[in-house]
């Protein structure tokens, strides 16, 4: 019988599709381990960083006019979007692709977008995209920081905007990334809630106005980095559970087949019973 | 006797982090030296080599620029890169210098060319550090 053999045949492609993606979700769940290792090793970094800004800004009373640090006349902003480079990771890129649909139908925004995916969507809006990056498939690195951080040197230090933001998903838990703006810039550092302060430096060197802007400059990056690391993350675990139930899927397929195939194969092998049966009631008489 | 805490931390992890006795440090304005109750101070480093002494005994870790903190005897060091001497492979080093020695030579754009410029430097660094810190050992056994 015909259907037996095409039967056997899904069951087939099922199966090689539960392989594949099994082998995905592996990976993507590496890929998230080593991430999140990552993650959690610039934590020491940045919390340090973020104290002595903290401190230095606020312990001074230094009135900076550092472009990091004070709003300037410009009402555009630097809008970044962070996403994968590739699908088959759920919901994660409808969300931010949402995300971004909704909250900006005005035009006072420079788009910047790192990701394959969102790009496509950044350049059906109308919004001016100045320039886009690939993501990439592996742990982001530094590297990737620095032509972000000099553009955002470029808009800003020149008054084209007043402030920075950055869409990406934020990473709550495996099951869970919820697309998220921030505001890195300008930096806000004073909305100090009881953390100690300890007493002021008692010395600079060379001077202040020497290390506050290579202090900013490096906590801007470490920022745009964690980001960069927590989109990542992301989207490791979102591929992770959707290849998870991509496979669990293909087994449910792989199982209905399967019973399907058998009762089709027994009905075959009861119809030559009669079959037989019938001849032979048929010779004997 | 008053310690002081240090820790070096860079973007990656967490390179250093115990009780010594006493630290030199390359700063932008030049080597200095910490010993316990030294003066609330926060400075930008250079490349060079920390030497930590502790219990008469001397640690060697390569920075690559960052931050140095002082405060309460507790020295925290934000460092773009930091590896200790005992940890340097040199060959690895050597072959990052030829690396970047040849991308040097080549026609690059400004930001290839300071990214070679930095790795040659820090290959430099590391060579410069680790075949010191191997002589130290071989002299003292």
């Amino acid at each position: 019988m015909a259907n037996t053999i095409q039967l056997k045949r899904r069951i087939k492609t099922a199966q090689n599709v539960s392989k594949t993606t099994r082998a995905m979700q592996m990976i993507a769940a590496s890929k998230m381990k080593r991430a999140q290792e990552a993650a959690l090793a610039t934590r020491a970094y940045v919390e340090k960083i973020t104290m002595i800004s903290k401190n230095l800004i606020h312990k001074l009373d230094y009135k900076s006019d550092h472009p990091y640090l004070v709003t300037n006349k410009s009402e555009k902003t630097l809008f970044m979007i962070f996403s994968p480079d590739k699908g088959l990771c759920g919901g994660l890129i409808t969300a931010l692709a949402k995300e971004y649909l909704t909250l900006h139908k005005d035009s006072d925004i420079f788009l910047v977008t790192v990701g394959k995916k969102i790009e496509i969507h950044a350049a059906r809006s109308n919004n001016a995209l100045i320039a886009s990056f690939e993501f990439g498939t592996s742990l982001p690195t530094m590297d990737k920081v620095y032509p972000l951080v000099n553009l955002i040197d470029d808009y800003l230090l020149t008054g084209k905007v007043s402030s920075v933001k950055i869409l990406s998903s934020n990473f709550i838990n495996i099951f869970t990334q919820k697309p998220t703006i921030h505001t890195i810039l300008p930096i806000k550092l004073t909305n100090n809630h009881n953390q100690k302060i300890i007493e002021s430096f008692g010395l600079f060197e060379p001077s202040i106005s020497e290390i506050l802007p290579s202090l900013l400059k490096r906590f801007l990056e470490i920022t745009v980095y964690q980001l960069l690391l927590e989109s990542f993350v992301s989207e490791q675990s979102a591929r992770m559970i959707s290849m998870q139930n991509a496979t669990d899927n293909a087994k449910d397929i792989i199982q209905d087949l399967t019973l399907e195939y058998n009762k089709a194969r027994q009905a075959k092998i009861t119809n030559e019973i009669l079959d037989i049966a019938g001849g032979a009631i048929s010779a004997n008489t | 006797m008053v310690k002081l805490h240090l820790e070096v931390i860079t973007p990656e992890k967490v390179v250093f982090k115990d009780e010594i006795d006493e630290l030199f440090a390359p700063t932008l304005t030049g080597q200095i030296g910490i010993l316990p109750n030294h003066i609330e101070l926060l400075t930008k480093l250079h490349h060079g080599e920390l030497i930590i002494k502790n219990n008469n005994q001397k640690q060697s870790i390569a920075v690559f620029g960052g931050f140095l903190e002082i405060s309460n005897n507790k020295i925290s060091i934000l460092a773009d890169y930091a590896i200790h001497a005992r940890d340097i492979d040199i060959s690895k080093s050597e072959e990052a210098r030829n690396r970047a020695k040849e991308l040097m030579q080549e026609k690059l754009n400004n930001s290839d060319f300071a990214k070679a410029e930095s790795e040659l430097l820090r290959s430099l660094l590391e060579l410069r550090i680790a075949t010191k810190h191997k002589r130290h050992n071989i002299s003292n056994k």
